[in-house]
């Protein structure tokens, strides 16, 4: 048996290499596809003699042929090596700003993942108890409205209600300028908490609140399907019956029943994961929030290839990681799925 | 009941924030006084849509980073503020030899950098040299020029140039020619490097796309900035920006607002908007080589049935002013030469130049019109659309309007793959020669991709430069104007204002026709 869980996940974990190698192949493609270069980009309509585009085209690599480049960059990723940046700045470390980006995005993802469990074990619990009146009617109406929102439309109402009519919430960036935080993990939350800096935190919170509520409420939708569905299940079968006539109180009868309607919820939340890192892109622009999205979405107006193809790859590599730690999970809770 | 739900989920966030914003007891705002005992605010945060792209003088080349460099470096000579007056800067005094070819500067005596080390004449010498050696994008505005760069002793620096260059002084207000802390390596790009220069301000924290803050530099020879710290805050989306002024997040919102955020924020009242004449300018470039554009008729043709003033009223709201020459407005030697010739929305003329160049109803001209839809902002699908309708209003063009992303449109541009396409000009240095070289010199134009050549212009051209009189030259650059107004190769639009939008505690912006923001003017009043 242990020998089998072991052999699951070295067979799991190499499943990420193809997936990996496809996804670079089609971003390094793509970008090739499309006309324009990182030294055009640059370069713009300024006025440069030819034999200088020559040299910034040698410099950036962009000289060799394509299968070289596709190659080198392969090989150096290999190593834990994103490349050097095509464009503004030229040359420096990928793995700088990725160092510098991510924290912000997986706190903005934890935050807005928490926002949609709680509205989603709420709304759906709530929805199943009372299920076929007018509540729940509600909830899944608003399962299927949440599903649907637009992050920016909804992130900018937030905005106007939450900063400019009531001004009592920051709307964009991730900290209030001027506070000096010490650099540790890059989630400042948790910086904040480790230094004791307290005025960061607050600031910190603050400045999460609306983007992870954008996101939370507009994946909860997902959730409170889920979760309704599964209860009405569970709350229709014998042994919460036998509660019931046992005497035992309501709430206690629909925290046992929620107890089990929750194992495919656990499932749900590793795929929402990665759609969460996806949808915290859209949210990054709507709060200039200065994650992968925003630098994703930089890059590409640069088309800065390494920047690019460094950034995805590491995206793929993290999405492929908390998959593979769902799915052992998974496979360790549930003695059905086979290994 | 979804809207219960909702507004609770409302009520529960405005109750958290409530509380939240309650836990640090307000906004913390330190005050200083100064000698006038006017309370200022210690700290400014302006928000920009623009990114800084390379901090290094020797490859910085675009607007907003040459505003950055100006606020933490200086030259030797720059703009008094507001004006198109050069004053001096780090030198006191200069000569020049009678052909404007040897320029000899002398330096103040008390110079340092930032963090105290002394700026001597063997500073600027290796800064220049460093542009020279590195090659980066705006090399061409020193080696272009400069032969070589000497210290005579510690306080004397001389210049001899390639060729007399009457508009050198203002050459020397651009960045590749501020010394540069010996920090800086003298053969690499630091794209990076904050050591700066011997500017009002000094960096101490940079977080690229993110947030710059720069502080008042304590070895500033001249007068002290009036506000201690400045804060930049990068966004990449306008309204977000618009937001972030509305919530008092950020006290200035500078380049670049929608201009429908700048109508609706000036028509609130509760901001002060300041109107910045700008020398950015937008046009069209026509291809002489291919077909159709390559008949001057057509060229003629096009230009006549363009209607400036619905361009500014319609696309851009009256935040911009018409142009009828690539020389901007209120710069000496315009001339409004496409207004002389075609007025306006000039249909008939159109019609009969189309006519002249065989095209009617049954045989109508097909052309196709590109924009690039970032880069100039989210007005430019709007500009083209608009453009289509004018040029459609002859009865006799018809218009298709394609668009590419910038990386990809100035890779047409340059190979001249497009026919009628948008493009816009910020200026290196603010002379007519900037406004007419890059454009009209065969030698120098390849980036447009008009493949325009004129021996004539070329020439004309050529000897302005060299002039030192700048009632002579006025003379050429009139010639070359009257000229390009029959072969035009690019049809003037707009020339662009800038706005800069302020809570209204906000004192002392000013932005000369540099459009450089200096950001030691300004200051926050304690309401």
């Amino acid at each position: 048996m242990t020998r089998g869980i072991g052999q699951y996940i070295v067979i799991r974990g190499l499943m990420i290499i193809p997936t990996i190698l496809i996804l670079y192949t089609i971003v390094f493609i793509f970008l090739r596809i499309l006309p324009g270069n990182p030294v055009l980009a640059v370069v713009g309509t300024k006025n440069i003699s030819p034999e200088q585009l020559q040299h910034l085209m040698e410099m950036a690599g962009l000289d060799k042929p394509l299968y070289v480049q596709y190659f080198d960059y392969l090989w150096k990723m290999l190593h834990g090596d994103f490349g050097v940046t095509l464009a503004f700045p030229m040359g420096k470390p990928v793995v700088e700003y990725l160092k510098l980006r991510f924290p912000a995005t997986l706190e903005l993802t934890i935050f807005g993942f928490t926002v949609s469990v709680l509205i989603g074990l709420l709304t759906g619990t709530v929805a199943a108890t009372k299920k076929g009146t007018k509540i729940d009617t509600g909830m899944r109406l608003y399962s299927i409205i949440a599903y649907t929102l637009f992050i920016p439309w909804f992130g900018m109402m937030l905005q106007y209600v939450f900063g400019i009519h009531f001004h009592v919430l920051p709307t964009s960036g991730r900290i209030d300028p001027g506070i000096e935080l010490q650099r540790i993990t890059g989630l400042y939350v948790l910086d904040s908490i480790l230094t004791g800096n307290w005025e960061a935190f607050t600031s910190a919170i603050r400045h999460l609140i609306l983007p992870a509520t954008t996101l939370g409420i507009v994946l909860s939708g997902a959730y409170t399907r889920l979760v309704r569905n599964n209860m009405v299940d569970v709350l229709s079968q014998d042994f919460i019956r036998s509660y019931h006539a046992r005497g035992v109180r309501d709430w206690k009868v629909t925290w046992y029943a929620l107890k089990n309607a929750f194992i495919p919820v656990v499932t749900l939340m590793g795929l929402q994961f990665a759609i969460l890192l996806g949808g915290a892109v859209l949210t990054e622009t709507t709060f200039n929030w200065p994650g992968m999205g925003t630098f994703i979405v930089d890059r590409i107006d640069y088309r800065d290839y390494n920047a690019i193809q460094g950034a995805v790859v590491f995206f793929a590599f993290f999405v492929g990681l908390i998959s593979l730690i769902v799915d052992i999970i998974y496979a360790l809770l549930d003695p059905r799925v086979k290994y | 009941m979804k809207n219960k739900v909702l507004s609770l989920a409302l009520l529960a966030i405005f109750v958290f924030s409530v509380v939240a914003s309650g836990c640090i007891g307000g906004e913390k705002t330190t005050t200083q006084t100064t000698q006038t005992g006017a309370q200022y605010a210690e700290q400014i945060v302006i928000g920009v849509t623009d990114k800084v792209t390379d901090l290094d003088p020797a490859n910085a080349y675009d607007f907003y980073t040459w505003e950055v460099l100006n606020n933490i470096m200086e030259g030797l000579v720059k703009y008094k503020p507001g004006t198109l007056e050069i004053e001096p800067a780090l030198a006191e005094s200069w000569e020049v030899n009678e052909d404007s070819t040897v320029w000899t500067f002398h330096l103040r005596k008390d110079l340092k950098f930032a963090d105290g080390t002394p700026l001597k004449a063997q500073d600027v010498v290796r800064s220049i040299e460093r542009v020279m050696t590195i090659q980066g994008d705006p090399s061409w505005l020193v080696t272009d020029f400069v032969e070589k760069v000497e210290a005579k002793d510690d306080y004397t620096v001389v210049f001899y140039l390639k060729q007399p260059t009457s508009y050198f002084l203002a050459l020397l207000t651009t960045p590749p020619y501020f010394p540069v802390h010996p920090s800086y390596s003298p053969n690499e790009i630091q794209s990076d490097q904050t050591a700066g220069g011997a500017g009002p301000y000094k960096i101490v924290k940079w977080v690229r796309d993110e947030e710059l803050v720069l502080e008042a530099n304590p070895n500033y020879y001249g007068e002290p900035p009036k506000t201690k710290r400045i804060i930049i805050k990068f966004y990449r989306d306008a309204s977000t920006m618009r937001l972030a002024l509305q919530n008092g997040e950020i006290d200035i919102a500078w380049r670049t607002l929608r201009p429908t955020d700048i109508e609706s924020l000036k028509s609130e009242g509760k901001y002060s908007v300041i109107e910045v004449p700008g020398g950015f300018i937008r046009y069209v470039c026509l291809n002489t080589k291919s077909e159709p554009t390559n008949n001057v008729k057509v060229r003629q043709a096009l230009a006549a049935a363009i209607d400036r003033q619905e361009i500014s009223n319609k696309v851009f709201k009256g935040t911009v002013e018409p142009l009828y020459s690539l020389i901007p407005n209120g710069m000496w030697s315009h001339v409004d030469v496409f207004k002389e010739k075609y007025s306006d929305g000039n249909i008939d003329l159109a019609k009969k130049l189309l006519k002249e160049a065989g095209y009617d109803e049954n045989n109508p001209l097909m052309i196709q019109l590109w924009y690039t839809p970032t880069h100039y902002g989210d007005t430019e699908a709007d500009l083209a659309q608009v453009l289509k309708e004018q040029w459609e209003r002859t009865g006799v063009i018809k218009v298709e309007i394609k668009s590419a992303e910038w990386g990809t449109y100035v890779d047409y541009a340059r190979k001249g793959q497009m026919q009628a396409y948008l493009l816009g000009w910020y200026p290196d240095y603010l002379d007519p020669d900037d406004y007419t070289t890059p454009f009209l010199k065969s030698t120098a134009n390849s980036w447009a991709g008009t493949g325009y050549a004129n021996p004539t212009v070329d020439e004309l051209l050529t000897k302005a430069q060299s002039l030192t009189d700048q009632n002579e030259r006025t003379k050429l650059y009139e010639q070359v104007q009257k000229i390009l107004v029959e072969d035009v190769p690019y049809i003037p639009l707009i020339q662009g204002k800038l706005f800069v939008v302020t809570s209204p505690n906000i004192k002392g912006v000013t932005i000369g026709p540099d459009m450089i923001f200096k950001y030691s003017t300004i200051y926050k009043e304690k309401s």
